[in-house]
């Protein structure tokens, strides 16, 4: 049973938040290119204004808080550069003899890691599911979150850079880029479904509803 | 829904027999074989499934209905390589289109299997409000952001040097995003138009003025 702890006690969501907005600062002082700083950007806006707003009606636990800005600092660090050209990603390229930088499969596949969970909270503790609608349901969000991000994404490409296609997205040549993007995140939420499975068995042990 | 056993659900019964019969026949002869039975393996995965889970979840005909639609389309453009179905033709000829757009159609009805997987899916989880809606549809889309991935694993191990060619993305670079673009709509318009037969027929939520009809 977790309490619920109002936002002034929550020190430890007090420190996330104050972690997660000096990357957030220290990504958007100088970014590479303004423009697709702030289209990345925007969704991120979205996000953080959707969680603070329904903070009171639906507090996530900690974790998922934790999860959520892990995901939203490793996203600043793409927007910083935009993600083809993140130096982290090119210093994974030169390491593993890789032939691209990674690093936007990398988020990819961070979306579904770790945001499958606070998607499972959502579900459980709002929708009522049991069973393995609940464990099954978040993999299918993340996966079809995917596809209409890449949807999103190939309607702003055309409308910013038309006819540059892909590359405009940082497909870097890769004409399966897509489909690997969207096998990445699936391959993300897929992994978090043992710990929901595991952190359920441990839930009914103790006797304690999810709550 | 319905509790009658299948021998008195005469539409249904219907539906088997001529999807059986326009399967046979378009299974005699197909443009292409090899295409042929790679797309026939998603109607060899998916049949059984309806049909094993009627005794414990038979599902409305409306839902019957649609699959069956979807299922026929389907077997239309299995039978042509997509790429080739005379009704796309024609419709590129009318409307002066640039492609056979009859995969596009059938991506989009794809979408509208979104009400099947909504009953089933209410079904099980007694889900309502805006889970009812939102999980049918995400379940949607997601299996058509599946069969992309799946699709091109198929195409990497069929012809590697042929690449994304082989999908017939017919020169289109936004292919697989127009696809599941259109999914995305057939989804979001069936869970729409879904939800409240849903729920009625399934008497998950007693509404006020059913109460009062009745």
């Amino acid at each position: 049973m977790k309490t619920l702890l109002s936002f002034s006690e929550n020190r430890f969501l007090q420190v996330v938040l104050v972690g997660y907005f000096l990357v957030w600062i220290a990504t958007s002082i100088n970014p590479l290119d303004r423009q697709v700083w702030a289209i990345e950007n925007i969704l991120v806006m979205v996000l953080v204004t959707i969680l603070a707003a329904t903070y009171r009606r639906f507090t996530f636990s900690n974790l998922s808080y934790l999860l959520i800005a892990l995901y939203l600092s490793l996203h600043a660090v793409g927007t910083n550069t935009g993600y083809a050209q993140t130096p982290i990603g090119f210093w994974l390229k030169d390491m593993l003899g890789l032939d691209r930088n990674p690093y936007d499969r990398i988020i990819h596949f961070a979306f579904g890691l770790l945001l499958a969970y606070p998607f499972y909270e959502l579900v459980i503790r709002t929708g009522n599911l049991r069973g393995w609608p609940a464990h099954w349901s978040p993999v299918s969000i993340i996966l079809a979150a995917s596809v209409g991000f890449e949807v999103m994404e190939s309607l702003v490409a055309e409308i910013v850079s038309p006819g540059t296609g892909p590359a405009w997205l940082g497909a870097q040549g890769d004409e399966w880029d897509m489909q690997f993007d969207l096998a990445a995140a699936l391959l993300g939420s897929l992994a978090i479904m043992p710990f929901t499975y595991w952190e359920e068995r441990v839930a009914t042990k103790l006797g304690s509803p999810h709550e | 829904m319905s509790k009658k056993p299948f021998r008195e659900r005469k539409l249904l019964q219907i539906l088997c027999a001529s999807y059986a019969i326009i399967w046979i026949i378009a299974a005699i002869d197909p443009v292409k074989r090899s295409d042929w039975l790679l797309e026939n393996l998603l109607v060899f995965g998916c049949v059984p499934v309806p049909i094993f889970t009627y005794r414990r979840l038979p599902l409305s005909d409306a839902s019957y209905i649609l699959i069956f639609l979807f299922l026929v389309m389907h077997t239309i453009g299995a039978h042509y390589t997509y790429a080739e179905v005379p009704f796309g033709y024609w419709l590129k000829e009318t409307l002066h289109l640039e492609r056979n757009h009859f995969d596009r159609i059938v991506h989009f009805s794809f979408g509208i299997m979104a009400y099947p997987i909504q009953e089933i899916f209410v079904r099980i989880t007694k889900a309502q409000g805006i889970w009812a809606l939102l999980l049918p549809s995400a379940i949607t889309i997601s299996f058509s952001g599946f069969f992309e991935i799946i699709e091109a694993v198929v195409a990497t191990l069929v012809n590697p040097q042929l690449g994304a060619a082989y999908l017939g993305l017919q020169g289109d670079v936004w292919d697989a995003q127009k696809d599941m673009g259109l999914a995305i709509v057939g989804a979001t318009l069936a869970v729409s138009f879904g939800y409240k037969p849903i729920q009625r027929e399934l008497g998950v939520s007693l509404n006020k003025e059913n109460q009062k009809a009745g």
